[in-house]
């Protein structure tokens, strides 16, 4: 059998779910429009255009993103570990030992100072 | 497990169908991040193209390559998002206008000088020469052979890696986070503050906002029970930016309070 | 099962140790109170050092290519130059120690109510013990990496911190970090260009290592086409890290901008590790396609020196003016490096340890000299400071008569080391030019002297600030070297000719 069919009927499948809900939806919802629910928020007050500062984010979201990136190197390096791991043997359960304390100390540093808070 | 990519050779129909699918929507991605003004819009083509790239490198049996594509691509295209929010804001638009004259006719001339250098000079080089050594490398399967590598041959790499790891947290603390030098009023203090201030009239906590039944948005002050709304109920930022509503509309009247 | 990889721990520790070190210092920035951190993390680094350079001793005479699998080959070059890079991080931690030129809160606007709050509570950013390790331990990797995955790696470790710690400066915030974003935009640039480069090595040998690149060129019938785009790419990539002309332009902005001890350790550590790793790479991975880079890197180190010198004539900052005389350096070192013998290796060894004190030094000297403002690093208002503080201005005179190669200094011995080596090998040329250059790069030397001592003050509110003690070892230590190896060189320059060697 052509190796691609599974793939095509996997994308087939997942486009007919979401094609099926779209329209069910559509068919089967009751449909009672007000003004209410044109709001964005129906209690609450609207949104100005944009947020303050121009829509520009604070700075501390950088730290979250530099944290979040650290990591995903780190499982970059897991994930060749993790499927070879019965070959690797002991020697690979220490190199990644070391390797994930020694991120840890990045973690500890950052925990320790403050940095996973927002306030 | 079944073996997505094709045996080496010439493109296979399969292989040429998805190629001619996805490569004239990478490239016309690429194009556009490159055109597009909007910053955000770029930085979403420029993913789009980084997820066509991992498509190309699984079909083409390097399946670690196109798996860490996608993992660190999602953390590399979030940066540039956040980036952007950060610097530029999500509305603004390139500015077209040349700091240095000449620069963009300049630069225009280098990028495509060299780049037409380098593909004339490696699509010389590559164009028409038989694939080597994949199959073998792949042998043992593709993460598998990679890891051998990576955790017997160049384990002294991988361990200083994680040296750069630290030094990119340590930076980002150090470029980023300011530390709380004057402590803040915590929800201890202000509640030590409610009981030993002059009155005890806030004691129990300040009003909330809104019109009991009639409008209970967080800008209309509350009333108090002798009618009178009651300005300490909304947030001080609201009132400053002009946002407030009076609470007079919303106030029952006495007529109707006589009826029940 | 796989057998596991045998590394060589007794070679390997002098690296391992400043690693730790460096993650002692993280830890402690993470658990102990502000107050004890600036104290304990000088300490703390500089035992590492110590301790990582008595066991650099020790096995100073062994030696292996197989010190990390492939990875890591321990020679006698390598040595010397692990011991330099860790001489170096002395000196540079005992400058870096006066946290005054540090911003007490990086992440603090410039100008706003929490820079002054930050300045007020009398904070420090520790974190440059840490990060100066970690960059000593990527400088003390690189020249003795032999595979390009480490090279690599190497490489990001020594930049990654220097990056950083060039925003750190605690006056004239905006320009230390206009700097450290040029250096890190520019650096991050060159670091893909390396990385490029070994890929299409790789693609030409097939092997990562620098070995199996000189088996390759040996064995023929490989693609030239990539091993000349290879060679031109790695090249890039050292060339920058080195401050080589066409990709220099970094080097004012970065050295003007960055705290002065920091770039006092960066001007002299990167360039000693930088060129070893050059050194190595052009020595034992390309030595057999000499005929494809001689001649381009030749030109390249003509156009540096001859550049440096001419542009530093223009200049009125005291640290631009060194940032330009360090680009003329790297075009002398240039020169080392294509003579290709045994004997350019050694005076590159010798110069890199003669040029990186007396560097270290001028910069000391360069964190002294202030006003109410911070620092004066506009000579002009050096005007005859000479006749304030003698003796500051006379060390300041010995260092640049070193930089500028008078004789009885350690930089005329390295520069003639290095003339004599381009002359052993046939490049005449270099020679020419080199001491030609050298006779320009006098000119603005001999200048900033004679503005020191034979011109009447023009500035009455610049002055020479007692120095901290640890500054006055510093200063002091760099400037006994600089007499003693200008008065008898035989005492580095014989151990550097016993080390000039590398193993393949």
């Amino acid at each position: 059998m052509n190796p691609y069919v599974p793939i095509l009927v996997i994308g087939a499948i997942g486009f007919g779910f979401g094609a099926f809900s779209l329209i069910a939806a559509a068919l089967t919802g009751p449909k009672r429009y007000n003004r209410a629910k044109a709001e964005a928020y129906e209690c609450g007050i609207q949104p100005s255009p944009q947020a303050a500062g121009g829509g520009r984010f604070p700075v501390k979201y950088f730290l979250t993103a530099m944290l979040f990136i650290v990591f995903d190197i780190e499982i970059v390096f897991l994930y060749p570990w993790a499927v070879t791991f019965d070959k690797l043997g002991l020697f690979g359960l220490v190199e990644m030992f070391i390797f994930i304390s020694t991120v840890f100390v990045a973690y500890a540093y950052v925990w320790r100072r403050g940095g996973l808070e927002w306030d | 497990m079944i073996n997505f990519a094709l045996e080496v050779g010439p493109t296979a129909t399969p292989e040429a169908v998805m190629f001619w699918i996805l490569a004239p929507i990478a490239v016309a991605a690429a194009a556009g991040m490159i055109f597009a003004k909007k910053a955000v819009h770029s930085a979403l083509l420029l993913a789009w193209v980084m997820i066509t790239l991992a498509i190309f490198y699984i079909a083409q049996d390097a399946l670690f390559l196109g798996i860490v594509q996608i993992v660190v691509y999602t953390g590399a295209v979030m940066m540039l998002f956040l980036f952007i929010l950060m610097l530029v804001g999500v509305d603004s638009s390139d500015s077209l206008v040349e700091n240095i004259r000449g620069l963009r006719p300049a630069s225009i001339v280098a990028a495509v000088g060299l780049g037409g250098l380098l593909v004339s000079l490696i699509g010389r080089a590559t164009l028409g020469t038989d694939v080597v050594g994949l199959s073998a490398a792949n042998s043992g399967g593709n993460v598998q052979g990679i890891a051998e590598e990576l955790f017997t041959k160049y384990v002294w790499a991988f361990e200083v890696v994680s040296a750069l790891l630290i030094t990119a947290a340590l930076g980002a603390m150090v470029l980023a986070h300011s530390s709380v030098i004057k402590s803040r009023t915590a929800q201890r203090d202000q509640s030590i503050a409610r009981f030993r201030g002059a009155s005890l009239a806030n004691a129990a906590g300040l009003p909330s906002s809104g019109v009991f039944s009639r409008h209970n948005a967080v800008d209309v002050p509350a009333l108090l029970p002798d009618g009178t709304p009651a300005p300490t109920s909304i947030s001080k930022t609201l009132e400053a930016r002009g946002d407030m509503l009076s609470s007079k509309p919303f106030e029952l009247e006495e007529k109707e309070a006589e009826e029940d | 099962m796989l057998t596991s990889p045998k590394l060589d721990y007794a070679l390997l520790a002098p690296i391992l140790i400043i690693l730790a070190t460096a993650i002692l210092g993280v830890l402690v920035e993470a658990f102990i109170k502000q107050a004890l951190r600036a104290r304990l993390q000088l300490t703390i680094s500089l035992a590492g050092i110590v301790i990582a350079f008595e066991q650099l001793y020790r096995v100073r005479n062994q030696g292996s290519s197989m010190a990390a699998i492939t990875s890591v080959s321990i020679d006698g070059a390598g040595i010397f130059l692990q011991g330099t890079i860790l001489v170096l991080a002395f000196v540079g931690i005992l400058l870096i120690a006066d946290q005054d030129h540090f911003a007490p809160q990086a992440s603090a606007l410039p100008g706003s109510i929490e820079e002054a709050a930050a300045l007020e509570s009398g904070r420090a950013q520790t974190e440059v013990f840490p990060l100066t390790l970690f960059a000593v331990s990527g400088m003390m990797l690189f020249p003795v990496a032999t595979d390009f995955i480490t090279l690599f790696v190497a490489l990001e470790v020594l930049s990654l911190p220097l990056y950083l710690m060039a925003g750190l400066s605690r006056r004239r915030r905006l320009l230390s970090q206009e700097a450290a974003l040029k250096y890190f935009l520019l650096g991050a640039y060159s670091s893909a260009f390396f990385l490029f480069g070994a890929a299409l090595l790789y693609g030409y040998s097939g092997s990562l290592s620098l070995n199996g690149l000189t088996d390759a060129i040996h064995g023929g019938g490989g693609n030239d086409v990539f091993l000349l785009l290879g060679i031109a790419f790695v090249s890039v990539g050292l060339l920058f890290k080195v401050g080589a002309v066409p990709f220099h332009s970094w080097t004012p902005d970065v050295y003007q901008g960055a705290p002065t001890p920091i770039t006092g350790f960066m001007a002299a550590a990167t360039k000693a590790a930088a060129f070893g790793a050059t050194m190595r790479i052009f020595y034992v991975g390309l030595d057999a396609a000499q005929w494809s880079w001689k001649p381009i890197i030749s030109v390249i180190a003509v156009v540096t020196m001859l550049f440096g010198a001419i542009a530093a004539i223009s200049q009125r900052d005291i640290k631009r003016i060194l940032a330009f005389s360090s680009i003329a350096h790297a075009g002398f070192l240039l020169t080392a490096v294509v003579s290709l013998n045994q004997s350019g290796l050694a005076a590159l060894l010798f110069y890199s340890v003669a040029y990186g004190l007396a560097t270290l030094g001028a910069f000391g000297v360069v964190t002294l000299i202030r006003d109410s403002a911070g620092e004066v690093s506009d000579i002009n208002r050096w005007l005859g400071l000479g006749k304030k503080s003698p003796l500051i201005a006379a060390t300041m005179s010995l260092f640049l008569l070193s930089f500028a190669g008078i004789p009885l200094t350690s930089g005329f011995v390295g520069k003639f080391a290095i003339f004599s080596a381009a002359y052993e090998s046939g490049n005449i040329y270099l020679v020419v030019v080199g001491v030609l250059a050298s006779a320009i790069a006098v000119f603005f030397y001999l200048r900033i002297i004679l503005m020191l001592f034979f011109a009447d003050a023009s500035n009455d509110s610049v002055s020479v600030v007692i120095p901290p003690l640890l500054t006055r070892v510093a200063i002091f230590l760099s400037a006994i070297v600089t007499i003693l190896l200008g008065l008898a060189p035989s005492i580095l320059f014989d151990v550097a000719q016993n080390f000039a060697y590398f193993i393949r």
